[in-house]
C-alpha cells in the first residue's frame, strides 16, 4: 500500500505549487517507512558510482596537463590544445555523416522487408526470413576479416561507402527483426484495405503502414545511432586515413599513441560523448523499448 | 558501449519462433483473389530483397569465405588449402588456451554483472523520492563509447589513481597495485569496468520485468506478514526467470563479442597475453601478424562458441514453457 500511494504521488508532475508542500509528504512517507531513506541514500550511492567516470571526466578535462599531475587548479588550455592540433570538428562530420546515411540505410531496407515477411506471402518467405534474420547470430569479429579484404579488393577501404555498408549490413538483421515484430501487431484489415484500394501493396507499405511505424523506426534509429557513433573496429579497419576518421576511431588512435596529455584525452572524450548523450537524454524512451524487446519472445 | 549489446540482443528470439508462420497460415483464403495474390508475391520479394542482398553481402557470404580460409594458409593476398588440420593444430596451441582462459575469466563476471543491477533495480522498484532520476542517471553510461569508458578507466586503475586510493582509504593498501601493469590485475580490471559497464542497461531490463509482476501479488504477501526481503526472494526472483535468462545471454555476448574496443584502449591486449580474449585475438592475429587465416579461424570457433550457447539458452527456454 505505501509503495503504491508513493508511487502515485512521486510521479505526479510537478505543478506551480510551493515545493515545500512536497518534501513535507516525502518527509512523512520517510518517518512512515525508515526503510525508503536507506533505500534512498543506496541508490544515491549507486548514482554516484555511475556519475563518477563523467565527474573525472569533466574535471581534469578543465586542467593542464601539470595541474593533473598535481591534482588541483583549473584551466582551458586543454580545450584549445584539443581544437588546435586535431581535427575535431571534421571527425564530427565524419560519424554525423556515416551515422545518418547508414541508419536511413538500415531503416529504409529494414522496414521494407519488415512489412515483406509481416504482411505479405511469397515463395521462400521462410528462407528469406530465417536468412536474414539468423544473421544476427554472427559476431563482428567472424566476418571482418574476410569483409576487409572483399572491400579492399572493391576499393571500399578508407571510403566512407564502405563503413556505411559494414554498419548498415551489420545493422539490419536486428531491425528487420524489430520492424517485422511491429507491423506484425498491425490489423491486417487496415493494409487489406489499402492495398485493395488501388495502392497496391508497395504503395500501402509506403503511404499507410510506414507512418504508423514511426515508434518502431524511432527505436531502431536510436538503438543505431548508438551503436554506430560508439563503434571503434569498423572505424579503424575502413576509415584509416586522418581526414575520413570518425570521431571514436580518432579518440582511439589517439589514446594509444601514448603520448598526448591526459587532459586533452578527456576533452576529447567528453566531445565524443556529448552527441550519444544527448540522444540518449532525449529518446531515453525509445532506447529501453528496443533494449527490453527481446524478452517476451 | 552496451548498446554494442542490442544488435545481438535477440540472439535467443531469432529461431525462438517459427520463421513467418503467420503469412502461410493466411495464405489459403487470399489465393482466391488471383491478381492480388500475385501481386503480393511480387511485392514480397521487391521489398525484402534489397535487406537480403545487403545481409548476404555483408554477412553470409563472408562467414562462408571465413570457414573456407580458416582451413588455408591465408595472408590476405594468397591463399593455400591447408585442411581441417589448421583447427587441431590450433587447439593444441597454449597461447589459445591462455585466451581461452580470459575469456572464461570474463565469463565469471557476469553473474556479478546481474547480481548488482538484480539489486539495484529492486531499490529503484520501491520509487523512492526522485527514482526516475536515478534510473536515468544509472541507465546514462549505455549511451557512452566503450573507447570513452577504457580510456577513463586507465586513469582510474593507474597507480596514483582512485582505484589504489580507495583501496587505500579502506585500510586495504597491501592490494594497491599497478593493476593494468600485471596479466591477472589487468583482466580484473577489464572485468570490473565491463561490470560497471552493463549495470545501466540490465538493471533496465529487470526494472522492466518487475513492473510486470502484479503489485497485488506484493500486497498479499505484505499482508501475510512478509517482509522486504523475503517479498523479494520469493516473488521478485523467481517471477524474473526469463529475465536472467535475457540478460545472461546479452551479458555474456557483451563479453566475448563487444570489449575489442574496451581492451584496445586499456591494455592492447596485455600485458602479455593477459587480456587478450578470443575477438581481440581475432584483430591481433590478422591485423598485427597478417596471418588473415587464424584470424578467420578464431573467429569461426568465437561464432560456433556463441551459437553453441545460444542453442543451449533456446532449450532452456522451451523447457520454461
Amino acid at each position: 500500500m505505501t509503495a503504491t500511494m508513493f508511487k502515485a504521488r512521486a510521479s505526479r508532475p510537478a505543478t506551480g505549487r510551493r515545493g515545500g508542500g512536497r518534501v513535507r509528504t516525502v518527509w512523512r512517507e520517510a518517518r512512515r517507512d525508515p526503510a525508503k531513506v536507506v533505500i534512498f541514500l543506496l541508490l544515491l550511492a549507486a548514482s554516484a558510482g555511475m556519475l563518477y567516470p563523467f565527474f573525472f571526466m569533466i574535471v581534469n578535462s578543465l586542467r593542464s596537463e601539470n595541474q593533473y599531475l598535481n591534482g588541483s587548479g583549473f584551466s582551458t588550455v586543454s580545450w584549445s590544445q584539443l581544437f588546435a592540433n586535431l581535427p575535431v570538428g571534421r571527425e564530427l562530420l565524419n560519424s554525423a555523416l556515416v551515422c545518418v546515411v547508414a541508419i536511413v540505410l538500415i531503416l529504409a531496407l529494414a522496414s521494407a522487408a519488415g512489412y515483406a515477411f509481416a504482411k505479405l506471402r511469397f515463395k521462400r518467405q521462410g528462407l528469406l526470413f530465417f536468412a536474414i534474420i539468423g544473421s544476427m547470430m554472427v559476431p563482428l569479429q567472424s566476418i571482418i576479416i574476410p569483409v576487409y579484404v572483399n572491400f579492399a579488393h572493391l576499393h571500399l577501404i578508407n571510403s566512407y561507402l564502405g563503413a556505411i555498408l559494414v554498419y548498415a549490413g551489420f545493422g539490419t538483421p536486428f531491425a528487420t527483426f524489430l520492424m517485422t515484430t511491429f507491423f506484425r501487431g498491425l490489423p491486417d484489415e487496415i493494409t487489406e484495405a489499402a492495398a485493395c484500394d488501388g495502392l497496391g501493396h508497395a504503395g500501402c507499405f509506403r503511404r499507410v503502414a510506414l507512418p504508423m511505424a514511426k515508434p518502431a523506426l524511432a527505436t531502431v534509429a536510436v538503438l543505431q545511432f548508438i551503436q554506430i557513433w560508439d563503434d571503434l573496429l569498423v572505424g579503424l579497419l575502413f576509415l584509416q586515413e586522418p581526414g575520413n576518421r570518425t570521431i571514436t576511431v580518432g579518440l582511439g588512435v589517439l589514446s594509444s599513441g601514448r603520448v598526448v596529455s591526459v587532459p586533452v584525452l578527456m576533452a576529447g572524450s567528453l566531445v565524443s560523448a556529448l552527441p550519444a548523450v544527448l540522444v540518449y537524454l532525449f529518446f531515453q524512451r525509445y532506447l529501453v523499448s528496443g533494449l527490453t524487446l527481446g524478452v517476451n519472445r | 558501449m552496451t548498446a554494442e549489446a542490442p544488435m545481438t540482443l535477440t540472439l535467443p528470439a531469432a529461431g525462438a519462433r517459427p520463421p513467418s508462420a503467420p503469412p502461410a497460415e493466411r495464405a489459403a483464403p487470399g489465393r482466391t483473389r488471383h491478381g492480388l495474390g500475385r501481386n503480393r508475391a511480387r511485392a514480397g520479394i521487391l521489398l525484402s530483397l534489397p535487406a537480403l542482398v545487403l545481409v548476404l553481402f555483408v554477412l553470409i557470404v563472408p562467414i562462408g569465405e571465413a570457414i573456407y580460409y580458416s582451413m588455408t594458409n591465408w595472408n590476405g593476398l594468397t591463399a593455400q588449402w591447408v585442411g581441417p588440420s589448421t583447427y587441431t593444430t590450433l587447439f593444441k596451441d597454449p597461447v589459445f588456451w591462455r585466451v581461452l582462459e580470459n575469456n572464461g575469466i570474463l565469463l565469471l563476471a557476469v553473474p556479478v554483472a546481474l547480481g548488482v543491477p538484480l539489486g539495484i533495480a529492486a531499490l529503484l522498484h520501491e520509487h523512492v523520492w526522485l527514482w526516475k532520476l536515478f534510473r536515468s542517471l544509472i541507465f546514462l553510461p549505455t549511451a557512452v563509447s566503450w573507447v570513452v569508458i577504457g580510456m577513463i578507466a586507465v586513469r582510474l586503475f593507474a597507480p596514483g589513481g582512485t582505484v589504489n586510493y580507495l583501496l587505500g582509504l579502506f585500510g586495504l593498501a597491501r592490494f594497491q597495485t599497478d593493476f593494468l601493469g600485471h596479466e591477472y590485475t589487468a583482466i580484473l580490471a577489464v572485468a570490473l569496468t565491463f561490470v560497471w559497464s552493463m549495470i545501466g542497461t540490465n538493471t533496465i531490463i529487470f526494472l522492466t520485468g518487475m513492473s510486470t509482476v502484479d503489485p497485488a501479488i506484493y500486497e498479499a504477501a505484505r499482508l501475510d506478514g512478509a517482509g522486504r526481503w523475503a517479498a523479494f526472494r520469493r516473488i521478485t526472483v523467481p517471477m524474473l526467470k526469463r529475465y536472467f535468462q535475457f540478460t545472461f545471454v546479452i551479458t555474456m555476448i557483451t563479453a566475448f563479442t563487444a570489449l575489442f574496443s574496451l581492451i584496445f584502449i586499456m591494455t592492447g591486449g596485455g600485458p602479455g597475453y593477459g587480456t587478450t580474449t578470443l575477438e581481440f585475438f581475432v584483430y591481433q592475429q590478422a591485423f598485427d601478424v597478417g596471418q588473415f587465416g587464424t584470424g578467420a579461424m578464431l573467429g569461426v570457433v568465437l561464432f560456433v562458441l556463441l551459437f553453441g550457447v545460444s542453442l543451449v539458452q533456446l532449450r532452456l527456454l522451451r523447457e520454461d514453457r
